[in-house]
């Protein structure tokens, strides 16, 4: 699908290439593109602009902002918390993308067939997705409780006697996130694989089956590939998603304990709006945004290459 | 309008969406009759057996929904015991009475469903627009422009906020929904998904309507728009319910309580000290219901509109 | 099409819903400014659910005829944040309400509101609680109006049915003794001796004001003792835990008002909230008021406390009307008038305190009252421009001894380096 990104598109004037056409070809295609565009430009892409230079000042926001050139970045790097929230973040997004993404296909599996009260179904899905934040933050650090929490109950059942301390201890705190965030975002997930299964011809399972594939062939043969398209599509929402966590962490655990679930996006929040230091915060936001392109842009040479 | 998108649509050799990896004919086609008995009693119990897996899973699924709801039939100070308590220990349905006057909750909605479905018309229209731009008309930069747009993506919004918020003052645009609108309606997100979708639409049919002498217009109109019905579906879904739930945008640009939608009302409950959490859960309930019945209209589309937009052209 | 149809008939319905449409739906139209009043704008939170600002408000519009006061509303949550942006767009708003001593030193240390000298020499200085957090250098940009402080709330059936007297002169060590006295298990139900918040304030306030201890030192040995006492309590279950408190969003409204807790050290701010659920039948507590526990049991009390001020916007549109209003609400007029529904004014004389007991609902015994006249109340956190950076990070380790992560020794050393680093140092 997003191969093409790069890529020029199947030209409209294929061969017909005369520079007049060409003009034309540019003005139609900004007719198109500018109402968009001048919305786009105005409210987004500028004011994400400024932000980025303001990353080189400094600016209480109250007066005029200050050329401090790499000073930011500096004191950016030498920042324990920074580095702490990074972490956290990388590790947030190598916990909360692959899970995610194997846990929705598994479902959209499961749901893939014509199956009476599948659009049910289908619907509760969503609904972690529309309950309100402070329920899903009570409800999980309850079923996470140290010690009369039904998940640590559980593994005393099977004979783990040290469970973990999940939300009251800095080592578990980051995997009760991630594991509530999965949940929470599996279903969104889970429809795009469902459509990307859905457009699968049944017709390539058949040929596999008779072939004498098996079950677990006709998965790795069949559907992985088929869905790659898909799985791309998800993997850079997913990443983008993951870089960008805020909602879930400050209500559920708010960071803590100490800074062990801190994330980047907290940080520039904190450090900008919160303590007025925005040509700080905006250099942490342009790091972000570079990881997070540079995540991109891999995954998508990588993609690039295996369509070859 | 539709009946030439109809026309070409039946002329094509393979509908967006369908089109298979494998080209057809390495793939052999066989008759499924004699197998369709035992194949009809596997299933049979296949279908058991994922029912059970299916009610575990949704009963999962909705635990945190259950406590909102029944916090929501709860006093105040019974919301956050602990240990939690499930079911209330006397059902004060009158929090669903009293929300409207406590707050004005009607205004709230109103205001609220203004912002979705305005916002939801611009952005699925000029999104699609330049979509159509993006993916089937070629030009000098168009890519970079595009990269443009993805990137804008990934960049948190407290990043940038303040300046946008300062532009916006000197536009004399703050405190009104004009403000939100302008910000919100032409997003990257509807292009990017449009545009993915678009590619998935063979350039054939375009050119085919090119000969029967349509304008570029004409074919996004005629041809494409008709065909992106379940694309335009699912973009106008999730634009819907991210306005609907947004927080920080409304609570940022709209000062004056008219102005309020009801997410801002939810937290209108939550004071200095302390929070009206039994009041914020009925309202949580209450705000479910429009995305609920959007949902249900919209699903069927849905399903199908992200099938194609995550397919490759 | 059918999807748009659909949306061309939700948009005609929503903007017949609308009925205003652009101008919003919750609520009457704005009224336009009346001939020859004046209309004075202040930032408040929560306005519906904050009354003091309307008890102030509709006070002074009654003495100053001329004057229309325009509330702009803030959720209470976000109030700084969205006051910061406000401002950074040259907003008009004349007054603005200081939530806390952090950000009030933030606005006035980069020139974001008028110096008010004026107004702050015409009030009664002595008898102004939490002005002294306002002095910058011998200026001052903003002038209390409401000022809280903690005490120790307790219920009075429970102490009864454990047979204890009331807490008078109480000092730690007797307060943690009686905690566990007062713990009780009975059907699988506890009710906890005490409940101790999970603010940092709880510990680490009352220790820096029993202990004159200074909050942005960067040397925090005067906590280890707080700590201990408030360690010991969890451990023995005389108190709720800190993990299941702060993880379950545990309300401290709930654990006092259903009976779950004999004591609860809180702000003054609850007085009117606990009042009014009394009032409106959700509680049946039986409720007292006692001075904070103290280091010694000399009768000397000790506690902390946070002010809450106005100051003038450096764009105002009316800093005359506005430093007027200030001068008023600071002064006797707006102290009785904050009293009358129960909200602690800065202002503290005999007409004021008169004045606030005679609330209905209020417990009305000696000790209620000796509890509403402390010795000396510190502030809460410095003024300083570093304390919203050492605030975070003294929160985070905060949560790190309470979970029991970290020894106390260990916490407090910790504390004392980040500050070091990554503030004082800077």
């Amino acid at each position: 699908m997003t191969t093409e990104t790069i890529n020029p598109a199947p030209a409209v004037t294929q061969g017909r290439g005369n520079r007049k056409q060409a003009r034309r070809n540019t003005l139609i295609g900004w007719t198109f593109i500018l109402p968009n565009f001048l919305g786009f430009l105005a409210f987004t892409l500028v004011p994400v602009l400024a932000a980025f230079a303001l990353s080189f000042m400094e600016w209480t926001s109250f007066s005029a902002p200050k050329w401090v050139g790499l000073a930011n970045f500096q004191r950016m790097l030498e920042s324990d918390t920074f580095w702490v929230a990074l972490r956290n973040t990388v590790v947030y997004a190598l916990g909360h993308v692959p899970l995610t993404m194997a846990l929705a296909l598994l479902l959209a599996m499961l749901l893939n067939r014509k199956l009476k009260g599948i659009g049910f179904f289908r619907v509760a899905i969503f609904f972690p997705y529309i309950t309100s934040l402070v329920a899903v933050a009570v409800v999980w650090n309850m079923l996470f409780s140290p010690d009369s929490g039904p998940i640590n109950q559980f593994l005393h059942s099977i004979g783990i006697a040290e469970a973990p301390g999940w939300t009251s201890s800095s080592d578990w705190a980051l995997p009760a996130v991630i594991i509530t965030s999965v949940w929470r975002d599996m279903g969104y997930y889970m429809v795009l694989y469902l459509a990307g299964l859905q457009a699968i011809p049944s017709e390539l399972y058949e040929a596999a089956e008779v072939d004498g594939a098996s079950a677990w062939q006709r998965f790795w043969n069949v559907t992985i590939p088929s869905l790659r398209p898909t799985t791309f599509f998800v993997v850079v929402m997913l990443t983008v998603s993951s870089f960008k966590v805020f909602d879930l962490i400050v209500v559920m655990t708010n960071g803590g304990p100490g800074r062990s679930t801190t994330v980047l996006s907290q940080l520039i929040y904190q450090e900008g709006i919160g303590e007025g230091k925005f040509g700080y915060s905006s250099a942490i936001s342009l790091v972000l945004f570079l990881i997070v392109l540079t995540v991109t842009v891999l995954q998508f040479k990588i993609q690039q290459r295996r369509e070859r | 309008m539709t009946n030439m998108a109809e026309d070409l649509k039946a002329e094509a050799p393979f509908r967006a969406g369908t089109r298979l990896e494998v080209p057809p004919s390495e793939t052999p086609r066989r008759s499924k009759a004699p197998r369709r008995s035992t194949r009809e009693r596997k299933a049979r119990t296949l279908d058991l057996i994922l029912y059970s897996v299916l009610a575990v899973l949704v009963i999962g699924l909705m635990v945190p929904f259950i406590w909102m709801v029944s916090s929501s039939l709860k006093e105040n100070n019974q919301v956050l015991t602990v240990p939690i308590q499930w079911i209330p220990t006397e059902f004060v349905w009158s929090n669903y009475t009293d929300i409207w006057t406590r707050i004005p909750m009607m205004g709230y909605v109103q205001n609220s469903l203004y912002l979705s479905v305005i916002i939801t018309c611009l952005q699925v229209l000029t999104g699609s627009l330049a979509a159509y731009g993006f993916s089937k008309v070629r030009f000098p930069g168009r890519d970079v422009l595009f990269l443009a747009y993805i990137g804008t993506i990934a960049v948190p919004w407290q990043a940038y906020m303040v300046p946008q918020y300062i532009m916006m003052q000197q536009l004399g645009l703050t405190n009104s929904f004009n403000a939100l609108i302008l910000l919100q309606a032409f997003g990257a997100f509807g292009v990017f998904l449009m545009r993915q979708y678009y590619m998935t639409i063979p350039d054939e049919l375009c050119e085919a309507a090119r000969i029967d002498g349509l304008s570029e217009y004409g074919i996004w109109a005629r041809v494409i728009l008709p065909l992106s019905k379940p694309a335009l579906a699912s973009l106008a879904l999730l634009t819907f319910v991210n306005t609907w739930n947004d927080y920080m945008g409304p609570f940022i640009y709209l000062t004056s309580n008219r102005l309020w939608t009801v997410q801002l009302g939810l937290r209108s409950f939550v004071g200095q000290f302390d929070a009206e959490y039994a009041m914020i859960m009925t309202g949580s309930v209450i705000s479910v219901v429009p995305i609920l019945i959007i949902f249900l209209i919209g699903q069927r589309y849905f399903i199908q509109g992200i099938a194609t937009s995550g397919m490759k052209g | 099409m059918k999807r748009i149809t659909l949306a061309a008939i939700a948009l005609a319905a929503s903007a017949g819903l609308g009925l205003t449409g652009c101008a919003g739906a919750a609520g009457p139209a704005e009224k336009p400014a009346q001939e020859g009043k004046t209309t004075l704008s202040v930032s408040v939170w929560n306005y519906e659910g904050t009354p003091e600002f309307k008890a102030l408000f509709d006070a002074y519009e009654a003495a100053n005829p001329n004057i229309d006061i325009e509330p702009v509303d803030i959720l209470a949550e976000d109030y700084p944040q969205k006051v910061t942006t406000m401002l950074a767009g040259g907003d008009t708003t004349d007054v603005l309400t200081m939530k806390n001593v952090i950000d009030y030193s933030r606005y006035a240390n980069n020139g974001q509101l008028q110096e008010i000298n004026g107004v702050v020499d015409k009030l009664d200085k002595d008898n102004l609680a939490g002005l002294d957090a306002f002095d910058l250098n011998g200026k001052y940009f903003a002038a209390p109006y409401r000022q809280d402080f903690w005490l120790l709330y307790y219920n009075k059936d429970l102490f009864k049915a454990a047979g204890v007297e009331e807490p008078k002169d109480l000092t730690w060590d007797e307060y943690v003794a009686l905690a566990k006295k007062l713990t009780t298990t009975a059907d699988g139900k506890t009710v906890y001796g005490t409940y101790h918040h999970i603010w940092r304030s709880v510990i680490q306030a009352i220790s820096a004001a029993q202990n004159d201890g200074d909050q942005n030192s960067g040397d925090y040995g005067f906590f280890k003792d707080q700590y201990n006492t408030a360690l010991d309590l969890q451990k023995s279950g005389a108190t709720l835990d800190f993990g299941t408190a702060k993880s379950q969003k545990t309300s401290y409204r709930t654990m006092f008002e259903t009976g779950q807790t004999a004591m609860m050290p809180m702000g003054t701010w609850y007085i009117s909230g606990f009042a009014a659920a009394k009032k409106a039948g959700k509680t049946n507590v039986n409720w007292g008021l006692a001075p904070m526990p103290q280091k010694s049991d000399d009768g000397n009390v000790t506690t902390f406390g946070s002010p809450t001020a106005f100051a003038v916007n450096k764009n105002a549109a009316h800093s005359e009307e506005a430093k007027k209003f200030i001068e008023w609400a600071a002064g006797e007029e707006g102290a009785k008038a904050i009293s009358k529904i129960g909200v602690v004014p800065a202002l503290q004389n005999q007409a004021v305190t008169d004045e606030y007991f005679k609330l209905e609902g209020l417990p009305v015994d000696e000790l209620s009252k000796k509890a509403f006249t402390p010795d000396k109340t510190a502030l809460e956190m410095p003024v300083s421009d570093k304390s919203a950076a050492v605030d975070k990070i003294l929160n985070q380790e905060h949560d790190l001894i309470m979970v029991g992560e970290r020894s106390v020794e260990d916490g407090i050393n910790e504390m004392g380096k980040r500050v070091k680093s990554e503030v004082l140092n800077k």
